[in-house]
């Protein structure tokens, strides 16, 4: 049994044929070529996988494809705006909170997803907000940091 | 074989626009409801689930209200665990069940499931039935009746769980939704969870809600999870301090007899020895904070 779905990712319709059983994430990756979003643990724990939902972030490996039909999906690929970069991306640039950069896609839009609800976020609400992404570099001291920094990077624009 | 990148189980699945097409859709062999799937597709993935049809519930509008009337709290079937932890109502009137819900999981996690499918997977350590117990919740199940009705009934919840990672539901019923009575004035609850780091599965947890009568206990409700085949009351220590005054002395010896109320096994996560030993430590921190709740503080 097949079902025809359009999946919109970052602004753009897909259209598509999906089985039941087809993970998200796997059609993000393998389907549309969205290789940014990644498969850690596959079970819930990692947040590897991270995407936005409707702006609320979710888990994909753990999305049935057919159950995000009529949502906006997400992808890290879809933050970057006529060639320039999220304040996250930039931030975590800046502030060196990318090491082996598997967790980064995730991390971020874990971030994202604090950041447009709650702008000046304090840094206990940061860890609460990434609590369900792993970094296995121990790299948090720079996430945080880099978290920080693009909200007052967000701010600053609002400014001008 | 088992992977958990890909599903090669094949099923199909029903995407019903109300509770009716549904419950129509669950009353088949091999048909299991699907809502945020953090349980479900992870017991899929690992074969611990082998459903013929998935229902996809979230699709459903309005049944994932959170809403007070007649006395009670009611939330909707579908309602994600990150909204109610948030919800003004929640937040006010139980904050111990919004301090339950918010160590399940990440974000994600809360972000996607739903407190119906916490307590439908029936797992013996899982967070939110304990306090619901305690609070005296109530699942309502529905289930077709002649003539495409839906029939609802109200079970207490401490008659829903059958077993580890069972519960009375039978096919072609589902839970519509979660009532919990308002806690009247001089009351309080709190809930205490031992993991080994946060997103752990609880190694136990305990809740506990109690009304007061000047500096008397009048009621006293306790539940314990992960010791014992299902979430349980702790009767012999409700008994231990219903009607007494309280004092740090009766609480420690009551919260002593929760041996008596448990049966514990050794497993991945603790032993039954240190989980015996454990919770008389979260009764007894549990109900110091649903004591001072009731006086009004934090």
């Amino acid at each position: 049994m097949n079902i025809g779905i359009t999946l919109n990712v970052n602004g753009k319709d897909y259209p598509l044929e999906v089985k039941p059983n087809e993970i998200l994430l796997n059609v993000l990756r393998d389907r549309l070529g969205l290789m940014g979003t990644k498969y850690g643990c596959g079970i819930g724990e990692c947040g590897a996988c991270t995407v936005l939902l409707d702006g609320k972030a979710v888990l994909s490996c753990q999305t049935l494809a057919f159950t995000a039909e009529g949502k906006r999906i997400t992808t890290i690929e879809g933050l970057e705006q006529d060639g320039e970069l999220d304040p996250l991306q930039q931030a975590f640039i800046d502030e060196g909170a990318v090491q082996c950069g598997y967790c980064t896609p995730g991390m971020i839009l874990s971030a994202k997803a604090l950041l447009d609800e709650k702008p000046d976020p304090s840094t206990e609400e940061i860890k609460q907000a990434i609590r369900g992404n792993l970094c296995r570099c121990t790299g948090y001291t720079n996430i945080v940091r880099a978290i920080k920094k693009a909200s007052e990077t967000i701010k600053n624009r609002g400014r001008n | 074989m088992s992977s958990t990148r890909v599903i090669s189980l094949d099923f199909e699945c029903a995407i019903p626009r109300s509770l009716n097409e549904a419950l129509e859709a669950l009353d088949r062999e091999g048909a299991q409801v699907l809502a945020g799937g953090t349980d479900l597709v992870n017991n899929i993935k690992t074969n611990a689930a082998r459903p013929r049809r998935l229902v996809y519930v979230l699709g459903i509008p309005d049944l994932d209200t959170i809403t007070v009337a007649a006395g009670s709290l009611r939330i909707g079937a579908t309602a994600r665990l990150g909204d109610i932890e948030h919800n003004r109502e929640v937040l006010s009137r139980f904050p111990a069940l919004a301090e339950a819900i918010n160590v399940i999981g990440g974000t994600q996690i809360r972000n996607m499931a739903t407190l119906a499918g916490n307590i439908c997977n029936a797992s013996p350590g899982a967070d939110t039935p304990p306090i619901l117990l305690v609070l005296d919740a109530e699942v309502e199940i529905c289930q077709l009746g002649g003539g495409s009705e839906i029939d609802r009934s109200r079970l207490p919840l401490g008659g829903f769980f059958s077993g580890p990672k069972k519960t009375v539901l039978k096919q072609g019923q589902m839970v519509g939704g979660i009532t919990v009575p308002l806690p009247p004035k001089h009351s309080g609850a709190a809930f205490r969870r031992l993991a080994r780091v946060s997103l752990d599965i609880a190694k136990i947890n305990c809740a506990v809600y109690i009304e007061t009568e000047g500096d008397r206990i009048r009621l006293a409700r306790i539940a314990l999870g992960s010791v014992a085949p299902t979430p349980v009351r702790a009767p012999t220590i409700e008994n231990a301090l219903e009607g007494q005054k309280y004092s740090e002395r009766l609480i420690h010896q009551a919260a002593e007899l929760v041996a008596e109320d448990i049966a514990p096994i050794d497993d991945v996560r603790s032993t039954a020895e240190y989980r015996k030993q454990i919770a008389s430590l979260l009764v007894r921190e549990a109900l110091q904070q649903a004591w001072r709740r009731s006086r009004g503080e934090a």
